[in-house]
């Protein structure tokens, strides 16, 4: 699967950035103590403009996902994997109540909101 | 003439290292090549023109734009390659794709991916399995997906095979000739990059010691082989060079235009032939005069 993320995109680049790094701990694909390419590096490599780097580093950073040691640069937090489960629980959970809460004045209930879920896990 | 950057007087010192007073000019559609031994300052060089550190003395535009007053529009526009080029490790091709496709406002994943196999790059590839070559290519590879009008490419050649090199080479002609894509590259060797770049600049410790198109090079710069004691020792004496050899002494020279009336007779009584001198030859004595 190939998503081709864009400008068009409703959420802001250090976002889209910050939060496919986030993707990656959680799957495990960056695992704690891994080394992460300074902001420097990673906005060279890229050639994207370092301040979207820094503020999507510092974001991670902020929410405990990745540790900065000065002079020795980034790694992955050696946070627990089931630590960021719960943690994106917590976060699916809060959106939820909203999308229920939202949905019921439609006639739309908790159920049918499960089964549309099933359905897209489905496809 | 349309001039898509143009830097006067770049300084940026060092602990160890200054580089100084440094000129550039690049016209729109034109490969420009910036040679010299390593650590000469190339690669901070082009750090600066790419908008990747700051430029502490001098001033530098680059689309008639500076990088303090349009960083966005300009890193769009404006494609960079660094010398080692770091990723994540862990992560694959695509992955690095999907990290930087949203900065660029044209961003060409199809493009990204037929380049990816015109390089024979896998995009499911972890970067901790490509070698540095590949890396480079990636690297390339994105620098190519953003619709840039300006490329800046530290050492694009290192660390690819021969195949590789010449596809590359021929690209950034292609590009260059289409006329709406401009080149910079720098190389501490001048391996093919020599034979596509229009405008050469030497840096050297730090400075620039020779700007000079391809076309005025090669008109200036010319080996004379010659017979002992058939050419004026004068001009002998200006040569930058001289390797005596049994067959014929050879001497460099860098303003033939200048020596040719006193070379005339030599020349035309066959005791003295001219070569084409490489711009290897050509850094190399400025590296030993220096």
């Amino acid at each position: 699967m190939f998503v081709v993320l864009s400008p068009a995109h409703p959420d802001p680049m250090y976002k889209q950035v910050t939060d496919q790094i986030k993707d990656a701990i959680a799957s495990g694909d960056l695992k704690p103590n891994d080394r992460l390419p300074s902001v420097r590096e990673l906005s060279e490599a890229l050639n994207v403009s370092a301040i979207t780097i820094k503020r999507a580093y510092q974001d991670l950073e902020t929410e405990g996902f990745i540790l900065t040691r000065a002079g020795m640069g980034s790694f992955v937090a050696p946070v627990e994997r089931d630590a960021l489960r719960e943690r994106k629980l917590a976060e699916v959970q809060e959106e939820l109540r909203r999308l229920v809460r939202s949905s019921a004045k439609f006639g739309i209930s908790a159920g049918d909101i499960a089964r549309l879920a099933r359905q897209i896990e489905g496809n | 003439m349309d001039t898509v950057l143009e830097a006067t007087d770049l300084t940026k010192h060092y602990e160890d290292f200054s580089l100084r007073g440094v000129n550039v000019s690049v016209r729109r559609g034109s490969i420009a090549g910036i040679f010299g031994p390593n650590a000469a300052g190339k690669s901070t060089l082009l750090r600066m023109l790419a908008g990747q550190t700051p430029v502490p003395a001098g001033t530098l535009r680059v689309l008639d734009q500076s990088y303090a007053d349009a960083e966005r529009d300009l890193k769009n526009r404006v494609g960079y390659v660094p010398q080692e080029p770091v990723f994540y490790e862990n992560k694959t091709v695509e992955w690095h794709a999907r990290l930087a496709a949203p900065c660029f406002a044209r961003w060409d994943g199809a493009a990204f991916h037929r380049l990816l196999e015109d390089f024979r790059v896998n995009p499911l590839k972890n970067v901790k399995h490509l070698s540095g070559g590949q890396k480079k290519l990636l690297s390339l590879a994105l620098a190519f997906s953003h619709g840039a009008e300006l490329l800046i490419l530290d050492e694009p050649t290192a660390g690819l095979d021969i195949v590789h090199r010449r596809s590359l080479l021929d690209r950034l002609r292609a590009l260059a000739n289409a006329g709406d894509t401009t080149v910079v590259v720098a190389s501490h060797i001048t391996d093919g990059l020599d034979e596509i770049a229009e405008d050469i600049t030497f840096l050297h410790d730090g400075r620039v010691v020779l700007r000079e198109s391809a076309d005025d090079l090669a008109t200036k710069w010319k080996w004379v082989i010659y017979k002992e004691g058939s050419i004026d020792r004068a001009v002998e004496e200006r040569f930058a060079g001289v390797r005596r050899q049994p067959f014929g002494s050879r001497g460099l020279t860098g303003d033939f235009p200048a020596v040719r009336e006193a070379l005339a007779p030599a020349l035309a009584s066959g005791d003295a032939r001219l070569d084409h001198a490489s711009l290897e030859d050509i850094l190399l004595s400025f590296i030993k005069g220096a």
